[in-house]
């Protein structure tokens, strides 16, 4: 009896982990209101054609790409952080007054700075 | 590693020997730029093409920034696109891409992304002949 309520902790905490990193992170916060409500996810299979949007992330990942430079990666982060703070605002006025079609355009765009977040985190730890 | 999770060859020599990295003057007349992304894995694809006189494309170019299947995709689309026409490459299926890097299931969407490129890419120079010409929604 005593391994089935062993099971049972690691399975809710595991859970609670789970729930508490969902909750903590902007981007996957708001993917799982979206499903809360009901929305369907971006899909795999889906295809952006925001030209001034993409273009603008291309061009972070060209500078992002280029040879270490301290100064650049600095500014870089500032961009990426402004950046991420201003959609989390507006994620948030858009669920506020329910424009969920709306939030879901904007955590599209947060995926695309979360991912450059995690390049900019690989590239300043030392190889 | 995982036979089941093993990168596929011809992916690992599209990472590691890209073919055709970079970019076309996107003010030439006759370059067409298609820039896509997938917002469910956040991949950004820039597929470049220039066309000449007759019609076929003679030269193309792409910058990816996500995942080696994603950039295999559109390294293969740049060499596949090359001496076809604008018509004949716009017949090419993402279904050939992943077929010839031997896609898995879940890096199927990074082939369709590479076709929605080549798609943006010709649409855009079609455009650019005749910008009078009222052009078609774009799928979004």
């Amino acid at each position: 009896r005593l391994q089935k309520e062993q099971y049972y902790s690691e399975q809710h905490s595991s859970l609670i982990n789970k729930a508490y990193q969902t909750l903590l992170n902007p981007l996957s916060r708001g993917l799982y209101l979206l499903e809360l409500n009901g929305v369907e996810p971006a899909q795999e299979t889906d295809c952006d054609a925001d030209s001034v949007f993409l273009m603008e992330i291309m061009e972070i990942n060209e500078k992002l790409a280029e040879p270490e430079n301290e100064a650049i990666l600095e500014e870089i982060e500032t961009l990426i952080k402004v950046k991420q703070e201003e959609l989390t605002k507006e994620v948030t006025a858009a669920f506020e007054r329910d424009d969920l079609q709306e939030a879901k355009k904007l955590l599209a765009k947060m995926k695309y700075f979360a991912n450059l977040e995690d390049k900019l985190k690989n590239k300043k730890i030392p190889s | 590693v995982a036979t089941r999770d093993a990168v596929p060859r011809q992916v690992v020599d599209h990472y590691e020997n890209p073919r055709n990295v970079g970019s076309l003057d996107r003010n030439a007349k006759n370059v067409g730029t298609g820039l896509v992304g997938a917002p469910a894995c956040g991949d950004v694809m820039k597929l470049q093409v220039e066309v000449d006189e007759n019609g076929k494309i003679v030269d193309a170019r792409f910058k990816t920034f996500g995942c080696g299947s994603a950039i295999a995709s559109s390294s293969l689309a740049t060499e596949w696109v090359k001496g076809k026409t604008v018509d004949e490459a716009l017949q090419i299926k993402n279904t050939d891409i992943a077929k010839e890097l031997c896609l898995p299931p879940v890096k199927l969407h990074c082939s369709m992304l590479a076709e929605d490129a080549i798609k943006a890419a010709l649409a855009d120079y079609k455009l650019k002949q005749d910008p009078n010409k009222e052009e078609p929604e774009k799928k979004a």
